[in-house]
């Protein structure tokens, strides 16, 4: 586990994988991941896409919880450069109970830091709709960089919407501890969910 | 296939392939890949054609070989990537034959693909991305009439040192046909 301010990384398992059936069928998904299509995701493709990127060698899928240990969101970075040394960042607030709270901004820090000072990456690509203002604050409080707007780049809801481009590199990022100093974090006391039921493994039929 | 002024796009077959192997291990391929070099075996080339056997399904990309009007294979142009929902398209190019840089071949093949994707695939916009050190294409990206739309910082390496990412765009709103633009740009036959 890694411990941060308000939030802890843990493994992407338990009752992270039983949220994710519903997470990965709602909005916060579908924004992170400017996916206007929003396919319906079954209960196999949830479990297919959590393989996948327990696979994925360029990438990775990280849970973030509370630190009274409520599941909030995934963290994600992908299709890491190994060349030049970057990645791409996306953070996906399942319960939107946190949507824009410090503790989905401490969830970012959190996967910064673990690119910058643990996977030693020198840059990090992150993207945004520009109607999704929460994670633009976050962006711009983690210290990411606005380098351009894509014009008419994503069609959404009927409309051509641009596509606003952040970058941020290690060379600017302060360390964890000092940018959290910084921010002065504060915790939103919300209160944890019920655990969500756990499935009945099914077992063999003889045939 | 698409009839150009000074190229032709055809097909990228056996003929482009059999050049592959000089191309990828070339300077071409140093600025398409924005500053790797890494050297290719003819088995390795090999491969990398397999994977591109024809499959089922809807294409997210189109490869066109460039060749001069009397067939000389120059390279290769083509969308690396498109979306028919967002409606974008991606582009790539590596023009291998170096003799050929600078005279007209790489921006009449530019603006081939550019009107193929807005008037044939319904395109509305296109893009692509290039070292911030390779000036040829960051000169023609102007002349076609592409937006400087984002600089990523330090996003790539070449030669030892970090160089910006550059994405350009081309809206559809605007684009006056390859014909106008070839007459816009002063391209004539050889």
């Amino acid at each position: 586990m890694l411990e941060g301010t308000l939030v802890d990384l843990v493994p992407f398992e338990d009752d992270f994988a039983i949220y994710l059936e519903t997470w990965m069928n709602e909005e916060a998904w579908f924004r992170a991941h400017v996916w206007e299509r929003r396919e319906p995701h079954t209960e196999d493709d949830v479990k297919k896409y959590i393989e996948n990127m327990e696979k994925n060698e360029r990438g990775g899928l990280i849970g973030f919880q509370a630190k009274n240990g409520d599941p909030i969101g995934a963290l994600i970075f992908d299709h890491e450069w190994t060349r030049v040394r970057k990645a791409e960042v996306r953070v996906v607030v399942g319960d939107s109970r946190y949507e824009g709270a410090d503790e989905a901004l401490d969830g970012l820090l959190m996967l910064v830091r673990y690119c910058f000072e643990t996977r030693n990456l020198h840059r990090l690509d992150a993207v945004a709709l520009p109607f999704h203002e929460t994670w633009i604050e976050h962006l711009r409080r983690a210290g990411f960089v606005h380098e351009g707007t894509l014009r008419q780049h994503i069609r959404w809801d009927g409309d051509y919407v641009d596509l606003e481009m952040f970058g941020l590199l290690q060379s600017e990022w302060p360390g964890y501890v000092q940018k959290v100093a910084e921010l002065s974090l504060q915790p939103s006391d919300i209160e944890p969910k019920p655990k969500p039921e756990k499935k009945e493994q099914k077992e063999a039929q003889p045939s | 296939m698409l009839y150009g002024t000074l190229v032709d796009l055809v097909p990228y077959g056996a003929r482009f392939m059999a050049r592959d192997h000089d191309w990828w291990n070339s300077e071409a391929s140093f600025w398409g890949s924005m500053g790797d070099l890494q050297p290719m075996t003819r088995a390795q080339v090999e491969r990398v054609h397999e994977e591109w056997r024809p499959h089922t399904g809807p294409r997210t990309g189109v490869a066109f070989g460039v060749q001069t009007k009397d067939g000389t294979p120059l390279g290769y142009f083509g969308i690396n990537w498109l979306s028919y929902q967002h409606r974008v398209a991606e582009l790539g190019a590596v023009l291998g034959e170096r003799d050929y840089w600078g005279g007209g071949y790489g921006t009449d093949a530019l603006l081939l693909l550019v009107d193929y994707a807005f008037e044939t695939l319904d395109m509305r916009k296109v893009w692509l991305t290039t070292i911030s050190s390779n000036v040829r294409v960051v000169r023609q990206m102007e002349k076609v009439g592409f937006v400087l739309e984002a600089r990523q910082r330090r996003a790539t390496v070449a030669n030892g040192a970090l160089y910006d990412a550059l994405i350009f765009g081309r809206l559809r709103d605007g684009w006056p046909g390859y014909a106008a633009m070839v007459a816009a740009l002063g391209l004539h036959p050889r």
